[in-house]
């Protein structure tokens, strides 16, 4: 089900194009890279100061406060483009395992938010106190664990690339241990190379 | 020039160094986007620019020491195909332009009161200069020496 759709996804008008244009991908990419420059560092003050260790003078409510918007639009630009790679070359995303563990940290973070909402969401109370409680620190500090550990899964993402024509030959019977084995392969003969381009072979 | 590269003893080297200097550059180009959108008042806007500034220079500069660390021991991995890289020669452009210019223009500006005006194109200068590094990266991957793009 999930196969068919990803299929049918990148063959698409659209994605087909997008996956066709020789500047596309990488501008796409520079500009999801670009929302982290710009808006990356919104999450880390928020967070250092939740922790404690940055923007000490400002009150927490007023550090959380005047990122939470900006923080959005870097949230909607890092998305959109990342949603357009992934469009773009959905098949194979769908086999790469940096991509599936990326996925179950967005799941995380999700969750983040949720068991975390009052903090961000209203976090005058937390003025009261002459440093942040323990479960604000908490929330922080795996805030920064998952958003770091993000970073590095779609950086790992470009060093797999499946083989799909073989996959197609064989997904008849879904044979997961052959995927799991090309990815392992591709990982193992594709790094050194992959330094400068990840397509030299 | 006999000398072992370390970096080449793990294939993982490669990769993890380069997940630091995401980071580095997150945190050393995000804690200047933060001062440049308040400069342009698109965010940020209740406190000013110079305040900013000093809640985070050390940040700055600490991922700016990260960023560049690993930079320079990714581009030891292979020295000659870096330097006959165009994207990676555009990239060092925009890098030393933006730190000359964040470290003295920049600073500058907001130290003193200037017009409304020249503190927006100041921002929007630094802005650039740094979008500049960024892509400038990306595209290290993307292009061969004196070949253009391709796949």
């Amino acid at each position: 089900m999930m196969l068919s759709f990803v299929q049918w996804l990148q063959s698409t008008s659209f994605f087909t194009a997008l996956r066709g244009s020789a500047y596309a991908y990488p501008v796409v990419l520079s500009l999801h890279m670009l929302g982290i420059a710009f808006f990356g560092g919104m999450i880390l003050m928020t967070d250092m100061r939740l922790l404690g260790l940055a923007m000490r003078k400002k009150s927490i409510s007023e550090v959380i406060n005047q990122f939470r918007v900006p923080k959005r639009w870097g949230l909607l630009l890092t998305a959109t483009c990342g949603l357009l790679m992934f469009g773009s070359k959905a098949e194979e995303y769908y086999y790469n395992a940096f991509f599936r563990t990326k996925l179950i940290l967005f799941g995380l973070l999700i969750l983040h938010a949720l068991v975390f909402r009052s903090i961000y969401a209203d976090p005058t109370s937390l003025d009261h106190f002459p440093t942040a409680p323990t479960h604000a620190k908490l929330a922080a500090a795996l805030s920064l664990v998952l958003w770091i550990a993000v970073a590095c899964c779609g950086r790992g993402i470009g060093y797999i690339e499946p083989p799909l024509d073989k996959i197609r030959a064989e997904i008849h019977g879904t044979n997961y241990a052959l995927v799991a084995r090309s990815a392992i392969t591709i990982l193992e003969k594709g790094l050194p190379r992959c330094c400068f381009c990840k397509l030299t072979p | 020039m006999f000398i072992a590269n370390p970096l080449d003893s793990s294939e993982l080297v490669f990769p993890v160094l380069e997940c630091f200097h995401i980071v580095g550059f997150a945190i050393s180009i995000g804690t200047i986007a933060i001062v440049d959108f308040s400069l342009l008042g698109l965010a940020v806007t209740r406190e000013s620019p110079a305040q900013l500034a000093r809640d985070t220079w050390l940040w700055t500069l600490g991922g700016l020491v990260l960023m560049l660390f690993s930079g320079l021991l990714l581009f030891s991995s292979d020295p000659d195909e870096y330097l006959l890289n165009r994207a990676f020669l555009i990239k060092m452009i925009f890098f030393v332009a933006a730190v000359i210019f964040h470290y003295t223009i920049h600073r500058h500006a907001l130290e003193t009161e200037g017009t409304t005006g020249s503190r927006k194109a100041i921002a929007c200068v630094s802005l650039i200069l740094w979008a500049g590094v960024i892509f400038g990266g990306i595209f290290i991957g993307f292009v061969y020496p004196g070949l253009g793009t391709r796949f």
